[in-house]
């Protein structure tokens, strides 16, 4: 009973909840929908992924955009489970059910688990699309997304291209299995396929870990010495600081050694402008809010009907475009179509949107 | 008939001692396994690869032997991983404010400290299951880690900070990883407390004499408590070491790592069951399974079955500790 006593242990206690309660989910403004409100909510796979943290800004600027037309009031509830947890996203999709929203954007953590809490909802009246990771099975009305696929051709495209159709690479993946990677690698390997002097001589696995990259990657150049060419299906290594991966620096600076990399932060765009990357192929990160708020403010108001799949491009930034891409991430404007990768352009690939 | 049974009794017994003489055991895999990587790849004996490895292997046997002291307390600690990214995050938010790079590295190491000081309080004061407190001081470091940095990365840090990580020392006309020297003085200086100190020798009396010290007025709280405080400053110490290596401190960083370090102690024979727990057992146990790592990366093993064969390791590693214990029982 001695803990009893000790009123201070208690008062925190007590005071650590309140706090906790306080600083609960974040909205835009907090509202539940009425008549003259379309409350969407948006809910990213994680909070821990500073990425959806674009697409959540992007989704509250179209969200402002939209409202005050004579329209419904566009607001946006921005959920999420802390870690990338499929049953806590199951569980979320339920709350925001009950709380009776108008319209669900998600990107799935799984596809099969999404399916039971998206029929829910549509049961309910309730619309709801797919953005980022879909769930083909479900009753969602559309998905927007990119294809992982044709993703990994253009990247293969930039590497063959910058490696001049010949030489040794190398795969560096995160989470083996992990099914859009795997989409990717898929792609990649189709379109080298074509071309008979590129080998692809390793593998290596970084569990999307930024330490394990750095390792995996100097490990990767120290069997192959001779490697002229990287794919990073993620980016991983390149949060390293410059230092981190001496081998795969100097080889990159010397010219010998090509990397293609996915994504497009701040962090690949300054490498790329160094010459140590040959391009990168990216998501349309802000579209993932900006894009998705008007598509369901399109099917929800004025009743328009979308195909079960909606390409969303890519962005592909080679040191031609590097400049407009940095400005877009200093401005936070990425509304504006990014200028041509390839200058001067000896033939437009087929892959290539 | 009974000379034969005598016989197979001495010849299991002597099995027994020679698996219960962990670093023996250990120190001749390592050795089997550089014999054979190092014929079948050049690459592996060479200078770079040999300093990538003892780089990359350095965090990890620091906050091992950390863990070590504890799961020869009979206790276990998860949070190891999470205090490596919280001090991590400290020190690199407070030198991006402009701090002092000792400044910096002190309170990293303070964070540290501070969880394996709730852990200790919580294990050794309240007699919690260390289990269960330690998933929880887990999840609350990385919790705190994720607000800090709001999930973004934390890059830009100075060279006098990743000089700790990245920088080479000039040593008998080669270069040593400036990491592993701090490895090298950390494990010289617990070797010291652990052995010389009576702190140290009580410790190392705990898991089979815990009612007699406690008849003899220990502090056995007190003793729990020091034990986590210093598993959370290993662990500390090891994820500055790491993140100085990378040069940005993620969020993200060391998930998954408790595993990792865990395996590394009882690799190196740190469990109650096995008594002959030393601080090189463990540096040898984290040396095997960074080697076996990169041995298997270096052949170009698919990744796929790279992680059940660490796993395999594992599990070898925990039934010989069961058959040492089983053997003891039997011997005795």
């Amino acid at each position: 009973m001695g803990l009893l006593r000790r009123w201070w242990i208690w008062a925190g206690i007590i005071g650590l909840v309140i706090w906790l309660i306080g600083s609960g989910p974040r909205s835009e403004p907090p509202a539940v929908g009425g008549p003259r409100t379309l409350t969407i909510a948006w809910i990213p796979k994680a909070m821990n992924n500073p990425i959806f943290e674009l697409g959540y800004k992007g989704a509250v600027k179209r969200a402002a955009e939209l409202s005050g037309h004579g329209g419904p009031d566009v607001q946006v509830l921005y959920v999420a489970p802390v870690a990338a947890d499929a049953a806590e996203q199951v569980r979320i999709m339920e709350d925001v059910i009950v709380r009776g929203v108008d319209a669900i954007a998600i990107s799935c953590i799984d596809p099969v688990a999404c399916k039971y809490p998206i029929d829910k909802a549509v049961k309910a009246g309730i619309p709801v699309m797919t953005w980022d990771s879909d769930s083909p099975q479900s009753l969602r009305f559309t998905s927007w997304g990119i294809d992982n696929y044709r993703a990994g051709q253009v990247a293969a495209y930039l590497l063959v291209r910058a490696m001049g159709g010949r030489g040794k690479v190398a795969l560096l993946t995160g989470v083996p299995g992990a099914y859009n990677l795997e989409e990717r690698i898929r792609g990649f390997r189709s379109l080298t396929s074509v071309f008979p002097d590129i080998e692809i001589v390793a593998v290596a696995v970084s569990n999307e870990d930024i330490n394990l990259g750095v390792q995996v990657v100097e490990e990767t150049m120290l069997a192959h010495p001779d490697l002229n060419g990287w794919f990073f299906v993620g980016m991983w290594p390149l949060f390293a600081e410059r230092g981190a991966m001496p081998l795969w620096e100097s080889a990159a600076q010397s010219g010998r050694l090509k990397t293609v990399a996915f994504d497009t932060l701040p962090v690949e765009l300054e490498l790329l402008r160094d010459g140590y990357l040959s391009g990168l192929v990216g998501q349309k990160y802000w579209g993932w809010g900006y894009e998705t708020v008007r598509i369901i403010y399109e099917h929800v108001v004025l009743g328009k009907q979308f195909p079960p799949f909606l390409d969303s491009g890519m962005d592909v930034v080679t040191r031609s475009n590097v400049d407009a891409m940095i400005r877009a991430w200093k401005t936070h404007d990425f509304s504006r179509p990014l200028p041509n990768p390839f200058k001067p352009d000896p033939f437009r690939p087929r892959s290539y949107p | 008939m009974v000379t034969r049974v005598s016989r197979a009794l001495r010849l299991q017994q002597r099995w027994y001692r020679f698996l219960s003489n962990r670093e023996g055991v250990v120190a001749f895999l390592l050795l089997l396994m550089t014999l054979v990587l190092g014929t079948r790849m050049p690459t592996f004996l060479s200078a770079q690869n040999i300093l990538n490895v003892a780089r990359s292997f350095s965090w990890i046997a620091v906050a091992a032997v950390g863990e070590g002291v504890v799961l020869l307390t009979g206790g276990i600690d998860l949070s190891v991983g999470s205090t490596m990214a919280l001090a991590g995050v400290v020190a690199a938010l407070l030198l991006q404010g402009g701090t002092p790079v000792a400044v910096a590295v002190f309170a990293g190491l303070a964070a540290g400290l501070l969880i394996g000081f709730v852990n200790g309080s919580l294990v050794g004061r309240m007699g919690l299951p260390p289990f269960i407190v330690t998933l929880g001081t887990m999840s609350v470091a990385r919790g705190i880690v994720f607000g800090l940095t709001g999930g973004w990365p934390v890059r830009d840090l100075p060279w006098a900070f990743r000089v700790l990580g990245q920088g080479d020392l000039p040593f008998l006309g080669g270069r040593v990883p400036v990491p592993v020297l701090i490895l090298a003085v950390l494990v010289l200086a617990s070797s010291l407390l652990l052995n010389l100190t009576l702190l140290g020798r009580y410790i190392r009396l705990l898991p089979r004499a815990e009612p007699a010290l406690h008849l003899s007025g220990v502090d056995i709280g007190g003793l729990k408590q020091f034990v986590y405080t210093f598993s959370g400053f290993m662990a500390a110490a090891g994820g500055l070491m790491m993140t100085a290596r990378l040069g940005v401190a993620a969020p993200t960083a060391a998930v998954g790592y408790e595993i990792d370090i865990i395996a590394a102690a009882i690799l190196g024979g740190a469990s109650v069951a096995h008594r002959g727990w030393s601080l090189w057992g463990v540096l040898l146990g984290a040396g095997l399974l960074q080697v076996l790592r990169n041995g298997l990366v270096l052949m170009g093993v698919h990744p796929y079955w790279q992680t059940g064969v660490v796993g395999a390791m594992l599990l070898a590693a925990i039934l010989i500790d069961y058959l040492v214990a089983r053997g003891s029982q039997v011997g005795e």
